[in-house]
């Protein structure tokens, strides 16, 4: 079988660095499924991406596809023949279709009868005949983002397109796209390289590349550009290296030079935050930190270029950064010429929502909140009330107003220079944490009880004047808030009453703004988000119904039922009990009349004496093992009844004819599925 | 090299985008936010015919005047505009060519074209492609338009803006654009500052403090009742200097703290409404001169099309 290498290219004008590499991919996987439809076997794939081009290298590409054998059908037989014996005008048309007399028509059996028909060889395609066909669908499956015309013409594309190279081994194959038709000729680097440049065969394409100046591998890129920066560093210094935004400057070069620069030192008395977004998010800069942290005033860029005078391109950045870090530097001073307290002022003319009031009211409702809850996180309720006046105070400073990231970090930084205590400075800052999921727990109770006091107002604030999110939009990221709710309780406050805190921060709002179900509203959205909190631990969503079916008091409490459930869950006994779970509630759901207390005398069969036996024994450590928040104890206690209750089951019959019997045995089936719903409801777990 | 005054730089990009084709044109005499206001951008843009021009334009933002205290800000300042249309295939390199008639050559400063895609709600109008990066400085953005005024764009137009103040302290190496050297004259050399900096003093304190809210609220009513009456009577070409007079009032207002945060964005779509109408009385009127500077396909195409909506 003989093969050759395919090579397509797709020259572009600069692409958006975020989108280029899952557009190669996409191209990739088109080319590699239109050549297997059309049974063309293919071996190891390449997926070049750069900001000017998409390309796509496969090895081993079947020249020439096997053949395979066609059955084309005709009329039934049964209809091919007239009663004279001559072949009816159906036989006739068909073959003469086939290019053929009907006399040479051949008979296939089929599941539906006998049919007149041919079996044709297909010759097999031949690549370079399917290869225009191939690109031009996976061109068109490329997903894009934005799709953008340019010239005079109505053709399409994210940014537009400047030249195709489609090779089949050494030989060009013709295809037209966008205007263009494909041919040999790639380009270089944008200064470094030829602007037209032959590609002699498709196995030359990445080193010809790399010879004007082309590193057309993303993954090479990146490994150069990280070697670069980590070369650039001195042995007691350390290169932060942002993942998001390696793969950003990867997508901005083709031949990528690192270089260091430097900015004055005494740019370092700024918050380190406000530094690095200045450097990171405006100019794609990295930084460099000494082992303890601290940051080096130095930025480590990356050029597209081996410049002929590199100290230009480091005198130019350097030159573009420094009235950034002197805004923020500006910022920062000027912010600390008035205090936090007065700053907090300002928030009377902020709008947090247009129901809900102003950023003041909401601080206010805040602090009240946490003071409230003070003695539940085991806060200090001083501490809470200083922090609460200013918790929001910096959101009106210039720093955060440029840097929306420092809010809180802002805030610390001006309570520490108005002489706040380190207690409250650090509640300012980490009354935002957790900021995203994963993310690391207020430290301090004093910090977690503002912290969960901003969510619960959040929560129940949107939610009281009926701004539900749905699937896709959720402005008040209340899914986020919930989820930090549980974790902030869950650490802070497993026994805390669920109704109780709702309730105290639904009462910081003046009466008659808030619907008045919303607590009920807010505990239910809050129990829907424990399946994306447990859902790393294990804990699935039927679990955490059978234990929120049987109470929801606090979070603490579900907490430690679902992780017993959830490791008792999937054992024989679970399941059996689960199964008698289902059973017994569906008897149950059908009795119209108010069950009697069990009646001794009443119990006659072996296997209903033995249940009731089972039960009392197990009540008492039931009881103890529940009063201890013990529930694996307390399901391995009732794990020990499946053998009583499986031959009750299969020895008694509930439905007596004797009513004050039948009674009687639902009696004992109440008091079987009571002592199982002090720890779940099983039943949710049958299959 | 002594890097280039001020001036020479203008001359420089005007004798440069000249000899590619372009009609040099004079600043608008009127006060606009930006280059892209100007009727040889934003009319020229609209419908079938072809179009290359290039010219200064003042900018006026209002907001952004620091009352000459500021190194990088001014409320007036200089855009370089070039429009081709359609877009020529090689519109980057001459850009980067133009670049290099400016001194700055290529392998020696880091260029780089990064994503930026432009709107401008009050035209109506956006586009896709880039913010040029000199050594990490934005120095121009370059943008392939494709809707003007609601409509969209075919052919499309390709415009580069370069801020001329940015790329002229870059190339004399000055840190406040008050410091740039305007022209070398047999008398001294004259300054930015010489020539701008007691505007940007005295500007500055009108449009925070001087501009008479009550008349600027009353004149944007006249300017949106003239607009509209003027593409009435099918002249869309003073209607559009209303459409333009209404947005520099809308700036002038945002400059006094005049609107609310609410109200800006009703204004907005104020002015987005009087754009559309004039673009669309524009292209009507061309229509009816039979599109004269379009290609031939394109003109009959365009035709057909604004016939069949008509009929519909």
């Amino acid at each position: 079988m003989s093969t050759q290498t395919v090579l397509f290219e797709l020259g572009t004008e600069e692409l958006p660095a975020g989108e280029y590499e899952g557009m190669a991919n996409a191209l990739a996987s088109g080319m590699a499924s239109g050549l297997e439809q059309h049974g063309l076997a293919t071996g190891e794939m390449t997926v070049f991406a750069t900001t000017r081009r998409l390309a796509v290298l496969i090895e081993n590409v079947q020249e020439c596809a096997d053949d395979t054998e066609q059955e084309v059908l005709g009329p039934p037989v049964a209809a091919a023949k007239a009663d004279d014996g001559s072949w009816t005008p159906a036989a006739v048309g068909f073959a003469k279709k086939q290019g053929m007399s009907a006399d040479e028509l051949q008979i296939i059996s089929t599941e539906k009868g006998d049919r007149l028909g041919v079996r044709k060889v297909a010759a097999g395609a031949l690549c370079t005949d399917v290869l225009p066909a191939v690109v031009t669908q996976a061109v068109e499956n490329i997903p894009v983002s934005k799709r953008m015309r340019w010239g005079r013409e109505r053709h399409e594309f994210l940014r537009p397109v400047q030249w195709l190279v489609l090779l089949c081994g050494a030989e060009v194959i013709e295809v037209s796209l966008f205007g263009l038709t494909s041919d040999r000729v790639s380009r270089g680097h944008r200064f470094h390289g030829q602007s037209s440049v032959t590609v002699a065969h498709a196995d030359a394409y990445e080193a010809t590349l790399k010879e004007q100046f082309v590193i057309a591998s993303v993954d090479e890129r990146k490994a150069l550009i990280r070697g670069q920066v980590e070369g650039l560093a001195s042995k007691d210094e350390r290169v932060v290296i942002d993942d998001n935004l390696l793969g950003e400057v990867t997508g901005l070069v083709e031949w990528p030079v690192a270089l260091r620069g430097s900015f004055d030192e005494s740019f370092l008395t700024v918050p380190r935050q406000a530094l690095i977004s200045s450097m990171r998010e405006h100019q794609k800069y990295f930084h460099i930190e000494h082992p303890d942290g601290e940051l080096v005033p130095s930025f480590i860029t990356i050029s597209n270029i081996e410049s002929k005078r590199p100290e230009a391109v480091v005198y130019g950045n350097e030159k573009v950064i420094r009235p950034r870090l002197a805004d923020a530097a500006f910022f920062f001073d000027t912010d600390k010429e008035t205090t936090l307290a007065s700053k907090a002022l300002r928030l009377e003319s902020v709008l947090f929502q247009r129901d809900l009031g102003t950023l003041a009211e909401k601080q206010t409702r805040i602090s009240e909140v946490a003071q409230t809850l003070s003695q539940t996180l085991g806060a200090d309720k001083a501490t809470v009330k200083a922090a609460g006046c200013l918790i929001k105070a910096d959101l009106v400073s210039d720093m955060v107003g440029e840097f929306p990231e420092l809010q809180g970090i802002a805030g610390r930084h001006y309570a520490l220079h108005d002489g706040a205590p380190e207690a409250v400075a650090n509640a300012i800052e980490q009354h935002y944490w957790p900021k995203f999921s994963g993310d690391q727990l207020p430290q301090s109770p004093e910090s977690a009880a503002l912290a969960l006091a901003d969510r619960l107002d959040t929560l129940i604030g949107i939610f009281g004047i009926g701004q539900v999110p749905t699937g896709s939009k959720d402005p008040f990221a209340l899914r986020r808030a919930s989820l930090a709710v549980i974790r902030i309780l869950l650490t802070f406050a497993p026994t805390a009453n669920l109704e109780m805190i709702l309730t105290t921060a639904k009462q910081s709002f003046p009466s008659g703004v808030l619907d008045e179900g919303v607590v009920d509203t807010v505990k239910a959205y809050l129990l829907d988000r424990l399946p994306a909190h447990y859902e790393e631990q294990g804990v699935s969503v039927d679990i955490l119904r059978s234990v929120t079916a049987v109470g929801t008091e606090t979070i603490g409490d579900i907490d430690c039922r679902s992780l017993a459930v959830a490791s008792f869950a999937g054992s024989d006994a679970a399941n059996a009990l689960a199964a008698a779970n289902k059973r017994v509630a569906n008897i149950l759901t059908k009795v119209d009349e108010t069950l009697p207390a069990i009646n001794e005398q009443l119990l006659t069969e072996t296997a209903e004496l033995a249940l009731r036996a089972a039960l009392t024994e197990s009540q008492a450590s039931l009881d103890l093992a529940v009063a201890d928040n013990d529930y694996p104890q307390a399901l391995s206690n009732l794990a020990q009844l499946r053998e009583p209750v499986d031959a009750f089951f299969d020895n008694v019959l509930v439905n007596a004819d004797d009513a004050s019997v039948r009674l009687n045995r639902l009696a004992l089936l109440q008091e079987l599925r009571g002592q199982f719903l002090k720890v779940a409801d099983l039943a949710v777990l049958a299959r | 090299m002594s890097s280039l005054t001020f001036q020479e730089l203008i001359l420089e990009l005007q004798s440069f985008w000249g000899e590619n084709g372009c009609v040099i044109l004079q600043p608008l005499d009127l006060e606009v936010g930006a280059g892209t206001f100007h009727p040889a951008t934003f009319l020229k843009a609209l419908g079938p015919e072809n179009w290359n021009s290039a010219y200064v334009q003042p900018s006026r933002r209002p907001q952004d005047g620091r009352y000459g205290e500021n190194p990088n800000r001014l409320q007036h300042y200089y855009q370089f505009q070039v429009v081709m249309k359609p877009s020529p295939a090689d519109f980057q390199e001459r850009y980067l060519d133009s670049l290099r008639r400016l001194g700055l050559d290529p392998l020696e400063h880091d260029v780089r074209f990064v994503e930026d895609n432009w709107e401008s709600p009050t035209l109506g109008a956006w586009g896709l492609g880039w913010e040029v990066w000199l050594n990490g400085m934005e120095v121009s953005q370059f943008t392939y338009f494709q809707q003007a005024g609601g409509l969209e764009c075919l052919p499309v137009t390709g415009e580069i803006t370069y801020g001329i103040e940015r790329l002229a302290m870059y190339l004399q190496d000055v840190d406040s654009v008050y410091d740039l050297v305007w022209s070398e004259t047999p008398t001294g050399t004259i300054k930015y500052g010489d020539v701008f900096h007691q505007n940007e003093v005295e500007m500055s304190t009108f449009n925070f403090q001087q501009a008479d809210v009550d008349h600027l609220f009353g004149y944007f009513e006249f300017c949106e009742k003239e607009a509209e009456r003027l593409v009435s009577l099918e002249l869309p070409l003073p209607a559009y200097e209303f459409v333009m007079k209404a947005s520099h009032t809308f700036n002038l207002l945002d400059a006094r703290h005049a609107i609310s945060v609410t109200e800006r964005q009703r204004y907005i779509l104020r002015v987005r409404t009087l754009a559309r109408l004039a673009a669309q009385g524009y292209v009507a009127s061309r229509a009816k001169l039979g599109f004269p500077l379009a290609d031939k396909d394109l003109a009959e195409a365009a035709l057909k099309a604004l016939a069949e909506e008509s009929a519909a």
